[in-house]
């Protein structure tokens, strides 16, 4: 796995993706060898041989963290336009599609403000959220998805999973978040954690929320 | 071993952010001197302990930032 110097990057940029965020590549390296491979995000090189399990569970930043910067390695690099599809591109390509727009945590992200009419769920094991305030609204700095996210959690044990959350009793209590306009948010992507894989939308509301905002809980199945 | 907090922590972590969706993420220091480091508080009401820390006292609870 290689994190492409600025010349390879450049080299890529200047051709074709072969699928959103992805390029299939063919590469001579410094011993002659014609070798083919994956280029995430003209960024990330991972040849056809290497292992891929830490792709399931690592972030893309992280896995270029770890990759070794390519320096003399590649003599030369092109993108291979009629290539048979490489199972790791589809294990990767959302992945880093998802980085070039807000792969981070949302704790990472910047503080935005809320649409009009956005709305938003909270998963919990319980159904007293103290998070939850009585006159319903958020406490500063608490953690929900968007409406959209919540429907790829039909039972508390998905949500348990989609949101890496610790806890393992399902979070099968669904609230239902109305903030109003401008209301201030941090959006991020849930990393993986706790054994699970996370991948979720997850938000903070910083400053919490306006009273009568949050309603619920509904509930949905365990599993 | 899940422990329901005294009232006081209750009140503590729900001025404080959570760390992900339902949880916090807290250093803990026992009556008996013993800290305890990232232990998940949920609802802001249980802790996750080892067992070997049944019955103690909890002197102090602090979200863990990093």
């Amino acid at each position: 796995m290689l994190k492409l110097n600025l010349t390879l990057q450049c080299l890529l940029l200047n051709q074709p993706e072969s699928g959103m965020g992805y390029q299939i590549v063919e590469a001579v390296t410094a011993d002659l060898k014609t070798k083919r491979g994956i280029a995430y995000n003209a960024e990330l090189l991972l040849f056809d041989e290497e292992p891929r399990r830490m792709f399931r569970t690592a972030t893309f930043a992280q896995l270029l963290a770890e990759a070794k910067i390519s320096t003399d390695e590649i003599r030369s690099l092109r993108v291979v336009t009629s290539a048979t599809s490489t199972a790791s591109a589809y294990v990767l390509h959302e992945t880093s599609a998802r980085y070039e727009r807000k792969s981070r945590p949302a704790k990472d992200a910047p503080i935005e403000q809320t649409k009009e009419k956005e709305v938003f769920k909270r998963f919990t094991a319980y159904e007293n959220d103290h998070r939850i305030t009585s006159d319903g609204k958020l406490l500063p700095g608490t953690y929900a998805t968007t409406e959209e996210d919540a429907k790829k959690a039909p039972t508390g044990k998905i949500a348990v999973a989609r949101y890496a959350l610790p806890n393992p009793k399902p979070a099968s209590n669904v609230w239902t978040i109305e903030p109003w306009k401008d209301t201030l948010i941090q959006y991020g992507i849930v990393e993986p954690a706790n054994d699970q894989p996370g991948g979720g939308v997850e938000v903070i509301f910083t400053k919490g929320t306006h009273p009568g905002t949050v309603t619920g809980p509904k509930k949905i199945p365990d599993e | 071993m899940r422990i329901k907090l005294e009232q006081r922590w209750t009140r503590r972590l729900l001025q404080l952010p959570e760390s992900g969706m339902g949880y916090q993420r807290v250093d803990l220091r026992l009556a008996d001197g013993r800290e305890l480091k990232n232990v998940l508080a949920f609802n802001a009401e249980e802790v996750e302990l080892p067992d070997e820390c049944a019955g103690a006292k909890i002197e102090d609870v602090q979200l863990r930032t990093a």
